[in-house]
């Protein structure tokens, strides 16, 4: 028996239903009851479930907490990403040299990024520790006595957390950066060689517009990630010291989970989506017209 | 052909997995009933999950809590208010029964476990204020007593010549000679979850109440802690510290005296738990009339008012209430009873924590926390401002009045 054209259509909608309903249930649903939630006061230990209208939305712009957490957001994610650019980039050129250990150095250099943020969150929480911790028994090999406890004060534990971030995915960063370097000719470098360019030269007229595209489209991924960090800032700080290293995921999952406002959480929570809705829809802007 | 045996293969590999799980459930339905359990991680628990069983005879399924408190608060608070059968009985510290008592989502022991003969026995102030709810149910079995215990290190007193601190002044006096060279005074731990034990203590001790910032007491204490700081007599660091970063500074020697809960477990492990090194000592008298104030804690067991199992559960809570699971928890668990006249039978006179807590008992008055129903948010709130005001960002008398709109606001 053969199976008309007509038929065939459906097939492939059948097979994939049951994965797309999961999907919906898994997802949209919780989206939709978020929208909803968010324009509710919904404490559940005080057993209160009643509509607000905006009121959550306003809440936002009175609520210092939330203010902190917003600037320090936005200082993290510009901060981490600049540095990820430029110190992405550089390690990618180290990695795409040809040298003894390259293929070796190309392997360790993932480790930190393997490693699952939590873990590094603790690690970094002694780490930075100004008794115990490595990073200045590191300093003092250079400046002896030196004494400085970094999450105790909002600047260091602000740079801190930065940091740790950087060391965590920049060499993710770096190897997918390194991946569009691969794909530039080494004959394109001769020529320039040839025409009597240098080497700084060759990066800014051959390399950077090449990898420019690369780069761009790594900035959507990366930067929603920074805007959506929390369990780095959860295990390493929780929020310390004070509130000035609450991220807004930070913030949402406290709200949420911990203080039980789940109304309120709702509400900054789609306020953080449609920050990274305008985002990604700049950034694919700013791609395009690069392209064009 | 080889796409056919890879198919079977797979298809195969579908069909067991699916069994195994339906074996597995069926596993599961054997329990009489689910314990959700904070203690999994020690290494006696085994033992001592296998003594409960065979005193009450009944067949435990344990789960066990996640160690980090926001974890296990979040889990425990989206399980009862969802009604949430599949865990019967849980272990709930101090803040969630600050927070779950008066919700509805536990049952009530009064007549089947915490009658009154069984209540009676149990440090009456913690009961009232912790575990019973605004209708007088009480809604949870005390597991063990714990006090934030007031600890000494006995080597740096014998090095500075203080024989004890037993007043205000005497404290002054530890803090002058032990202060210097990288040493203080006094430790603790002030991440902005923890600073709240602490604060409230000083606070009990000037004879305060932390629900009234409008009180000179209060101010004095909270200017009493300032100074220890802006002295160097305390460490503006350990704002960053929990007590997984108090306790090595501690077995150090950096510290000449603490405020700390348990029986000094992470002080033995170092080999420096003992009345020649790290030791408790009674509280000191700040009030100047002889009243030492003190706090208590615990980690209860509470029904979920959910449970299909409560008969089951009910029995596990006897036992837990009785002597036998007191004592099989004290020796397990290193946990001091929490009734007094199972403390006085089964701990030996040779634990170095008996003279002390039966002390506390007797010479302190010994309060459970103040806490609120919006218990995380409240500490956490009191903690940042507290430790703007240590950081000099906040002026002592700032905080009095931010301190009392947080009180305002949650109570």
């Amino acid at each position: 028996m053969t199976i008309s054209k007509k038929n065939m259509k459906w097939i492939p909608w059948l097979l994939i239903l049951p994965v797309v309903l999961i999907r919906g249930f898994t997802t949209v649903y919780p989206i939709l009851m978020t929208v909803k939630n968010s324009f509710f006061n919904i404490s559940i230990l005080a057993g209160i479930n009643e509509f607000i209208g905006f009121k959550n939305y306003l809440k936002v712009f009175s609520d210092p907490k939330v203010l902190t957490s917003i600037s320090f957001t936005a200082i993290f994610v510009v901060a981490s990403m600049i540095l990820h650019v430029i110190l992405g980039v550089i390690l990618a050129l180290i990695l795409n040299m040809k040298f003894k250990g390259r293929r070796f150095l190309r392997t360790i250099v993932l480790i930190p990024w393997a490693m699952p943020a939590v873990v590094a969150g603790m690690a970094a929480k002694w780490a930075f520790n100004n008794d115990y911790g490595l990073i200045n028994d590191f300093i003092r090999w250079f400046v002896p006595g030196y004494q400085n406890s970094w999450l105790i004060n909002t600047g260091t534990a602000r740079a801190a957390v930065i940091a740790m971030d950087l060391w965590k995915d920049l060499p993710f960063f770096a190897i997918l950066v390194l991946s569009g370097l691969q794909f530039i000719s080494g004959d394109i470098y001769e020529a320039a060689k040839v025409d009597g360019a240098n080497g700084i030269q060759s990066f800014f007229r051959i390399t950077l517009p090449l990898i420019a595209k690369n780069v761009l489209t790594l900035c959507i991924p990366f930067t929603l990630w920074r805007l959506t960090t929390f369990d780095l800032v959860y295990s390493m700080t929780s929020g310390g010291p004070g509130e000035d290293t609450a991220l807004m995921a930070y913030r949402i999952t406290t709200e949420a989970f911990t203080n039980l406002n789940v109304g309120y959480a709702s509400a900054l929570a789609m306020l953080l989506f449609v920050v990274m809705a305008i985002f990604s829809w700049l950034n694919i802007r700013v791609m395009n017209k690069f392209d064009s | 052909m080889k796409k056919k045996v890879m198919s079977a293969v797979l298809a195969a590999a579908m069909v067991v997995g699916m069994t195994s799980n339906v074996v597995t459930v069926s596993a599961k339905e054997k329990y009489d009933l689910t314990l959700y359990s904070v203690n999994t991680t020690d290494p006696d628990f085994e033992d001592w999950l296998a003594n409960v069983e065979d005193a009450t005879g009944l067949n435990i399924n344990v789960i066990a809590a996640p160690t980090d408190s926001d974890t296990r608060q979040q889990k425990v608070t989206t399980m009862l208010s969802t009604g949430d059968a599949s865990v019967d009985i849980i272990e709930i510290n101090d803040e969630m029964s600050a927070a779950f008592k008066n919700s509805g989502w536990l049952e009530g022991l009064n007549d089947t476990v915490m009658t009154d003969d069984i209540a009676d026995q149990f440090a009456q102030g913690y009961v009232k204020d912790m575990i019973t709810d605004k209708d007088g149910n009480i809604i949870g079995v005390p597991g063990y007593t714990g006090y934030l215990a007031f600890w000494v290190n006995q080597e740096i007193m014998d090095e500075v010549g203080i024989k004890s601190i037993d007043t205000k002044e005497d404290f002054m006096k530890y803090m002058k000679a032990v202060s210097k060279d990288g040493r203080f005074g006094y430790g603790g731990s002030w991440e902005k979850t923890y600073a709240f034990n602490e604060l409230a203590q000083f606070v009990n001790m000037f004879g305060g109440d932390y629900f009234d910032w409008t009180k000179e007491e209060n101010k004095e204490a909270v200017q009493f802690l300032h100074d220890l700081v802006a002295d160097k007599e305390t460490s503006i660091e350990q704002i960053a510290d929990k007590y997984e970063q108090m306790n090595p500074k501690i077995n150090d020697g950096k510290y000449g005296c603490w405020f700390m809960w348990g029986l000094g477990t992470d002080y033995a492990k170092a080999d420096m738990l003992g009345a020649d090194k790290i030791h408790m000592e009674m509280v000191p008298d700040f009030s100047g009339k002889g009243e030492r104030t003190i706090f208590t804690d615990s980690w209860s067991y509470v029904l979920n008012k959910a449970s299909k199992n409560k008969d089951a559960a009910v029995k596990f809570l006897q036992y837990m209430a009785d002597e036998g699971g007191m004592e099989a928890s004290y020796k397990a668990f290193d946990r001091y009873p929490a009734r007094k006249d199972v403390a006085d039978k089964v701990v030996p006179d040779s634990d170095p924590a008996k003279e002390m807590y039966s002390r506390y008992a007797n010479e302190c008055n010994v309060q459970g926390r103040p806490m609120v129903a919006q218990t995380m948010e409240f500490i956490s709130d009191m903690g940042t401002i507290f430790q703007s005001c240590m950081k000099d960002e906040i002026t002592v008398d700032e905080f009095c009045k931010k301190a009392q709109d947080v009180v305002d606001m949650y109570k």
